[in-house]
């Protein structure tokens, strides 16, 4: 009796892990094949359409999957996708690849705005990053007023599948290397799963704080580019709710909200497949926008049931 | 006593985690009016068995028979309506809430009317039972954050008792406490032993136990063994109870006379942190164990904390033979300085981190293959031979922390710098809720750590692991080093407890 109740405890707890992984890779495919039916085949047909949409959001995620990590949250990243985008707009007419540098920057800029107000101003990380999200969207609108603010014509040239791919894998790429085998994914998920320890054990955790946000940023800086690159102008709405859609995707992705030990690189490549999948999805099948994001709430409150980390948070706040 | 009334009857208790089978079985009888000690080793099952009886875990299979009424608590205050309370191990009261706030919790009802809480009959109350129980010092309408852990586990004696409980759980608590605040926690034993109250007692001190207790029932690898009278029986047999075997070999160390070296290998000149430490100054040799005793509020802990670069707002200096200035964690693990705290799960462990995680933190570094590069099999390596070095119980080391009893999580902190294999190791009460087997290895690390000429600094509140262990004493009082002992077979407790108080 006793025995049975104890196999089916680790059963279920093996199970927990391996949901967390597969389930979203399972949902990815079922998605997929399930949109593909309804659509006719459309889906596969106006594949690389959809994948257009991934970029911006699989490389700022990037950065989001980093501070979620440490236990951390960001809502500020469509801002700072917006104002990188004037940025690049702006110096593109000087250079080019000046403005990728400036681009990197200005993102850089907002992140070591939120890194000083959480860091040395203890302030929530949160609370931080919906103040900049709000301050910087009025300096968007602001500065795109008049009228959307265009690049370098020539910019539009660069926009090829063949570009976007290699730059988004190189991010990726160096991302997952540094994440998984060095000491900088290592520390990351040890503040996560507990700062204060993390400390006595010799990591500088308000430094690595500070550094993650402006890391962040600037990563959301240059996902900037291949945005701009795409569209050719900025317009007041510019990376408007890409927070949300970083924040759904990681979800879905199967990350655990409260950062920690039990994330995943894995997280942020699903989980941003799946998403840009699942709206376009619901978008090719006539879905009006409205549902469409009643829909995806669902789906994100859904996925947050089953992947929050309820043993880590007993107390919840 | 005449004939013994039965309280509490537990039933064929077991319970499991994941695999480890941490409860098999378990039937024994507690009476009315007797001090019950419940001992055993590290892992053997106590905490298991209180915490399902007070709640806190749910008890899957066997019965609690309370008065004979069979009790099933799924919470801490419904067994507190039960007549059942505890007093953890671990931090009990919770941030962010007043004195007052922290006794009444869970039971705020009676200061309810209309759905407004009377605050202030709620203070007046929790200040009227404070000052029946000697803690005047407390205020009832002072954040508990403001007081120390010792002062924290005063507020929950008074939480845990003011009702009169039927039965009171008190485990590993005394570990925690200083002699005073351990003489307070006796007193109201006893009280609650006299008025018809049983007490669950569980402690790792054999000689606190057999002088407290009048009953001792022995847990061994979750497996009832015995209860026994403690007049029929004497430490060394209560060892041979819970190991299984006569426990040999030395305790503490056996030395006494050996010359320390004249090599200073760190000191601390002119080091105050406000309000906890004033003008400390001491050296420590290389090979040396200093120990530093004092109560608990008399800053003793706050001089690991200064040394490892872990205080706020410190001044003075803290210097390495070579000049090197240490002001802050990294430095200090740097120049290999190792640190255990007492706040063991905030501050000296990860707990939602698996055991390999939590060793090798402190050693990425050394542990790096190539540049920045890390191996995984190089890590769990490392992490396995030192976790098998030093007997970690665990399924393996990738088992998270939380998993494992307070013993086995300080296991893991000792390995992880043991591994790190550090020259200057401060431990701040290493062997705090540690079973005797362990301790005894802990202290032949420490004597074998020592000769190989490395320095320890060990705080700590057991007079008789510091006159056990060290070659100096420093005893504080109110934040300053009130005197200094040197390592004797004459050296006894009082000479100890006079310059502390």
């Amino acid at each position: 009796m006793a025995n049975t109740t104890t196999q089916k405890k680790t059963k279920q707890a093996g199970m927990n892990s391996t949901l967390r992984t597969l389930l979203p890779v399972i949902g990815l495919v079922v998605i997929f094949i399930v949109f593909n039916t309804l659509t006719s085949g459309g889906m596969v047909s106006s594949l690389p359409l959809v994948i257009t949409q991934v970029y911006p959001i699989i490389i700022s995620a990037m950065g989001v999957f980093f501070i979620m990590t440490m236990g951390g949250l960001d809502f500020s990243q469509g801002s700072i996708l917006g104002i990188a985008s004037i940025v690049i707009c702006a110096v593109s007419k000087v250079s080019i690849p000046l403005s990728i540098v400036c681009g990197i920057l200005s993102g850089a800029a907002i992140g070591a705005i939120n890194g000083f107000f959480y860091v040395n101003r203890k302030i929530k990380s949160f609370i931080v990053t919906i103040c900049t999200m709000f301050l910087f969207r009025g300096f968007i609108k602001y500065l795109t007023t008049n009228s959307p603010v265009a690049g370098n014509a020539s910019l539009i040239y660069l926009d090829s599948t063949g570009l976007k791919v290699t730059l988004t894998v190189i991010v990726l790429l160096v991302g997952f290397i540094f994440f998984r085998f060095t000491r900088f994914g290592t520390d990351l998920k040890a503040i996560g799963a507990g700062e204060k320890a993390a400390k006595f054990a010799g990591i500088r955790t308000d430094r690595m704080k500070f550094w993650i946000y402006v890391l962040s940023g600037a990563i959301t800086g240059f996902a900037a580019f291949l945005s701009v690159i795409h569209i050719g102008s900025v317009t007041a709405s510019g990376g408007n709710q890409l927070e949300t859609q970083i924040l759904i995707a990681l979800v879905l992705g199967g990350m655990p909200i409260s950062g920690g030990a039990k994330v995943n690189f894995l997280n942020i490549i699903v989980g941003s497949l799946l998403y840009v999948i699942l709206s376009s999805g619901l978008n090719m099948m006539g879905v009006t926008p409205q549902m469409n994001q009643m829909i995806q709430g669902i789906i994100f409150l859904i996925f947050v049931f089953i992947f929050a980390d309820r043993d880590a948070n007993e107390v919840v706040k | 006593m005449s004939e013994k009334e039965v309280r509490l009857q537990v039933r064929n208790v077991s319970k499991n985690f994941g695999i480890t089978k941490a409860l098999q079985d378990v039937s024994f009888d507690l009476y009315k009016g007797e001090i019950h000690a419940l001992i055993g080793e590290n892992g053997s099952g106590k905490s298991t068995l209180t915490n399902m009886l007070t709640g806190i875990y749910t008890l899957e299979t066997g019965k609690f028979i309370l008065d004979g009424k069979e009790v099933h608590p799924k919470n801490q205050v419904e067994a507190n309506n039960e007549g059942i309370s505890i007093i953890v191990q671990e931090q009990g009261t919770l941030d962010g809430l007043t004195v007052a706030e922290n006794i009444f919790l869970g039971h705020e009802d009676r200061f309810i009317k209309g759905g407004i809480r009377n605050t202030r009959a709620m203070n007046q109350e929790a200040d009227k039972l404070l000052k029946e129980y000697g803690f005047d010092k407390i205020k009832a309408n002072v954040m508990v954050d403001e007081y120390n852990f010792e002062d924290r586990k005063l507020v929950e004696i008074v939480k845990a008792t003011y009702f009169k409980p039927k039965v009171i759980v008190i485990d590993e608590t005394t570990t925690a406490l200083s002699q005073e605040g351990r003489e307070e926690l006796y007193k109201h034993m006893k009280r609650i032993r006299d008025y018809g109250g049983t007490v669950i007692f569980i402690s790792h001190d054999l000689d606190e136990v057999l002088s407290l207790s009048n009953t001792i029932t022995v847990l061994r690898d979750g497996i009832y063994i015995d209860t026994v009278d403690s007049k029929d029986i004497d430490v060394d047999g209560l060892k041979k109870l819970m190991v299984g075997r006569e426990v040999s070999g030395n305790y503490y160390r056996a030395d006494y006379g050996e010359k320390v070296s004249d090599e200073v290998v760190l000191s601390m000149k002119n080091v105050s942190v406000p309000g906890l430490i004033k003008n400390i100054n001491l050296d420590l040799h290389k090979g040396e164990i200093l120990g530093i005793g004092g109560l608990s509020e008399s800053g003793m802990h706050e001089i690991g904390k200064a040394i490892f670069g872990a205080s706020f707002d410190r001044t003075g200096e803290v210097v390495l033979e070579d000049g090197t200035k240490i002001n802050d964690i990294p430095t200090a693990i740097k120049h290999s300085i190792a640190y255990t705290s007492k706040d063991r799960d905030n501050e000296s462990i990860i707990l939602n981190q698996s055991i390999e995680d939590n060793i090798v933190l402190p050693s990425l570094n050394e542990l790096a293959v190539a540049g920045p590069f890390q191996s995984d099999r190089k890590k769990k390596n490392f992490a396995d031979k030192y976790a098998k070095e030093i007997s970690v119980k665990m399924v393996n080391t990738k088992q998270f922390v939380s998993q494992l009893s307070g013993g086995n999580k300080q296991k893991v902190v000792l390995a992880r710098w043991i591994g790190k294999d550090s020259d200057i190791v401060i431990l701040d009460s290493p062997t705090r809720g540690i079973d005797i087997k362990v301790k005894q290895d802990i202290y032949q690390l420490m004597d074998s750590m020592r000769k190989s000429g490395k320095s320890i600094l060990m705080i700590s509140e057991e007079l008789m692991e510091l006159i056990g262990m060290c070659d100096r004493i420093l005893i504080m009082k109110d934040g300053e080093i009130n005197g200094e002992l040197q390592r004797s077979p004459e050296l006894n407790e009082n000479a100890l407890i006079e310059k502390m108080v």
